[in-house]
């Protein structure tokens, strides 16, 4: 046994976020951490990261007992930690990224910059990439940062990797390439533990599996013992209903046309049009302006061309607070940085928009009440308080609550950008739910999302983007993951040229 | 037993959160209990109303800098736009013979200046910091020029009528102290019961999410900044009131210091998103009251800076703390 985490618990003030955790990690063994958002692997992880002190329990390292763990420490011992969130420093080269606090020096101790550069190109190839070292990294897309992020970790001697999420903004080729380099580092002995959301990686890569959740360690076993569905319920801890997508048959007329809308590189003449009680895919990979033409549809970003209608009415995008009125709703991706207003209840988060759509002065604090009762009732929000904190809530939760603040200003139209990003599997049908029952009162929707199987649930239609166009579209028949993945690589337009 | 314990446990995180929430209660506290013993005569009506006339005319100015931190800027100007303004606003009372015009004069012009720092942070995307250092520079510089560094006397046969603004007092209460009280409160209304208040802390906690929710975030922190050269303008009127002489390489100098100083002892987060009015107003007492325990204690009057500073520091490494 390599890795030996014995009966951790943690508590934060009163908050217990881990409660007598085990886990086990062998020599070169890849182990899949699973479990919903809130469950405690972050927090197990950055115990065994020495990020922060366990409350009780014990640490062992090939049966030598770990104390007084430092972040400092931890690398020495080996283990690197690739965070889910990048922490790069943007201003900054790759190389001086990847070496950052850990420089190699030379004579005098100035620093090596030749070294530097030739070891980070080094490492680049061994994962099958070209980045240049000397690149500055603002300059790279969130796929090549998520790269460099990983790189960080292989370029050290290590022992235990700790990948939190690491391939959420990877293309399914960088996914492979990335896979191929976690197998090589198995066979030199390094042990992986690998938290992931997504199932069907996870039986790819990983032997072993531990399960965790509301902060207790569930089951521990083999992923040869179980299959995906069996994997969802240990997570989730109750059996899965799968609603699918009912075909309505009944979309009503025209209530948004878009017009050769074109934005600078990010995406050129773009057309489509929108059905009352419609849900509209638009999907592709990274890099294919899907979420720049998101931001252009919902005004918060200039277009160079095109132009947009609404109930035949032409729509000015040069102000958010004229698309709301216009009847437009959106739910932003990376809810951290675009939704959640950290510093604020719940129910004022949830009453944000409400106060923009209606031009009162003052706050009626009944009304916002009535709002969280309603809201917290109709879409089943977990939460205490409405005065708490909104970041007391877990992800989906949240997410909910920012759903919540659009549906209040009763938007005919509603733009989601990837809904269901960094959830878990229950809140993630339950959003789907939320959608269903939309379309059915006649809303518009539509969804951008990369992940095939929320498409395939959720869309009546579905627009693929490659390079910042839509490449094809797609009928209710014809969505299926090879069509999807077909045009959105590109694949049709071979041999043109 | 068991349920003892809990209960013990559930009263201690109670009074955490309680505290966290009120620290600045809890210091103002402590302050009054180390001024009472330093000084015995803290607690007499003379010293007491002493204490709110010196509080007042930086502490209107941090009512508005407390608004302008929430929204994550900061204002570095306020001390040279209220020598602009005061000394301006004599000029314009010895010219018109009119007090009231002055204070319309010293509000409105006071808003101006504000409105062009916010013009300048928002429209010309220039850092707060930048802007309102130069601001500083060129306020000052202005009303120095103007006055060729002599001073601004408000005329002799107003004198006696215009001292009594500031001088003066209702049923006991120094009129000074009323004001700081009724601006005190309108801008707590403000800032927990419209929405403009809560728009500007959702600018200060997270400008991204603000603008995508679709807040106007440019005319909520020009807005801010326009507030605050509005308080500043009233600082400004009281200030020549109270002087009857404005200075102007002296008037109001280190007042930004001060103001920032209240707002941070406050218990307002120095990034925005986080504070209160009512901390603020509590932080230029306190700041004041601390000036009398230096004194009472006969500590070298040009030590203050430095206690001052020392504080603006304590403050807000406590709060660092707190947030982790």
């Amino acid at each position: 046994m390599f890795l030996d985490m014995r009966n951790i618990t943690k508590t934060f003030d009163a908050l217990k976020a881990l409660d007598n955790v085990s886990l086990q990690v062998c020599e070169s063994e890849i182990h899949g951490l699973l479990g919903e958002n809130g469950a405690g692997k972050s927090t197990l992880m950055n115990i065994l990261a020495g990020a922060f002190p366990p409350t009780f329990g014990e640490i062992y390292l090939n049966g030598k007992k770990q104390e007084n763990m430092t972040t400092h420490k931890a690398n020495e011992l080996g283990i690197r930690f690739i965070h889910q969130e990048l922490n790069l420093v943007n201003d900054l080269k790759v190389y001086e990224n990847l070496f950052l606090g850990e420089e190699l020096t030379g004579a005098f101790g100035l620093l090596n910059k030749k070294q530097m550069i030739k070891k980070s190109a080094e490492v680049f190839k061994r994962m099958n990439i070209d980045i240049d070292p000397q690149e500055k990294v603002e300059n790279l897309d969130t796929s090549r940062k998520q790269l460099v992020e990983i790189a960080k970790a292989l370029l050290f001697e290590s022992k235990l990797i700790i990948m939190d999420e690491p391939t959420t903004a990877l293309t399914n080729k960088e996914i492979e390439n990335l896979f191929v380099i976690m197998r090589s580092l198995k066979a030199e002995g390094v042990s992986i533990i690998y938290i992931s959301h997504k199932m069907p990686e996870l039986f790819q890569i990983c032997d072993r599996y531990t399960v965790l959740r509301d902060g207790k360690l569930i089951e521990s076993g083999n992923f040869s013992d179980i299959d995906e569905k069996k994997a969802a319920e240990l997570l989730v801890g109750r059996s899965i209903i799968e609603d699918n997508k009912q075909d309505q048959g009944l979309v009503g007329e025209v209530i948004l046309k878009v017009e050769s809308l074109s934005c600078g590189a990010a995406f050129t003449n773009i057309n489509f049009q929108l059905r009352k009680g419609e849900v509209l895919a638009i999907t592709g990979l990274h890099g294919d302006g899907r979420g720049e033409l998101a931001e252009a549809l919902f005004g918060a970003r200039p277009v160079s061309e095109g132009h947009i209608s609404v109930n035949n009415k032409p729509l000015s995008l040069n102000s958010i607070d004229k698309v709301m009125k216009a009847g437009i709703g959106m739910v932003p991706r990376n809810r951290k940085e675009r939704s959640i207003i950290k510093d604020m209840s719940i129910m004022d988060n949830m009453s944000m928009a409400h106060f923009i759509r209606n031009k009162t002065l003052l706050i009626k604090k009944y009304e916002a009440v009535e709002r969280y009762n309603r809201n917290k009732k109709a879409i089943a929000i977990k939460a205490g308080s409405p005065d708490d904190n909104i970041t007391s809530l877990s992800g989906g939760n949240q997410q909910k609550v920012i759903i919540a603040r659009w549906l209040e200003i009763d938007s005919d139209i509603y733009i989601l950008d990837n809904p269901t990003q960094g959830i878990d599997v229950g809140a993630k049908f339950e959003i789907y739910r939320i959608i269903y029952d939309l379309a059915k009162k006649g809303k518009s929707i539509i969804v951008f999302s990369a992940e095939f199987p929320e498409i395939y649930k959720v869309a009546d239609r579905c627009l693929v983007m490659y390079k910042g166009q839509i490449n094809a579209e797609l009928t209710r028949d014809e969505i299926t993951e090879v069509n999807v993945m077909y045009y959105a690589t590109g694949s049709n337009m071979e041999g043109i040229r | 037993m068991n349920t003892e314990v809990s209960l013990n446990k559930l009263y201690k995180q109670r009074f955490r959160k309680f505290y966290s929430e009120y620290t600045y209660l809890f210091s103002f506290m402590v302050l009054v209990v180390v001024a009472v013993i330093v000084n015995d005569k803290f607690l007499t009506y003379s010293n007491l109303s002493t204490l709110m006339l010196q509080a007042t005319i930086k502490g209107i100015i941090a009512l508005g800098m407390t608004l302008i931190i929430i929204s994550g800027q900061i204002d570095l100007s306020v001390g040279s736009m209220a020598a602009l303004v005061a000394g301006l606003g004599v000029a314009v009372l010895n010219n018109t013979q009119s007090i009231l015009v002055m204070l319309l004069f010293c509000l409105a012009f006071g808003t101006i200046l504000g409105f062009v720092n916010g013009l300048l942070v928002t429209k010309g995307k220039i850092a707060a910091f930048i802007v309102t250092l130069a601001t500083m520079s060129a306020y000052r510089s202005i009303i120095v020029q103007l006055g060729q560094g002599g001073p601004f006397n408000v005329s002799a046969e107003l004198n006696d009528r215009f001292r009594m603004i500031a001088a003066g007092n209702i049923f006991g209460i120094p009129n000074l102290a009323i004001v700081f009280v009724i601006a005190m409160a309108i801008m707590t209304f403000v800032m927990s019961k419209t929405k403009f208040g809560r728009y500007v802390y959702a600018v200060g906690s997270n400008e991204n999410a603000a603008r995508l929710t679709g807040i106007n975030i440019d005319r909520i922190k020009i807005l801010c900044f326009s507030i605050t050269g509005f308080l500043t303008g009233i600082s400004a009127f009281l200030l020549s009131s109270r002087l009857t002489s404005i200075t102007a390489p002296n008037a109001g100098i280190s007042f930004e210091l001060d103001a920032i100083a209240a707002v941070a002892i406050g218990g307002t987060a120095m990034n925005g998103g986080r504070g209160k009015v009512v901390g603020t107003f509590l932080g230029a007492i306190m700041l004041q009251m601390i000036e009398g325990i230096l004194i009472a204690a006969k500590i070298p009057p040009f030590l203050t800076g430095l206690v001052k500073g020392i504080i603006i520091i304590l403050a807000v490494l406590f709060q660092s703390k707190k947030n982790k």
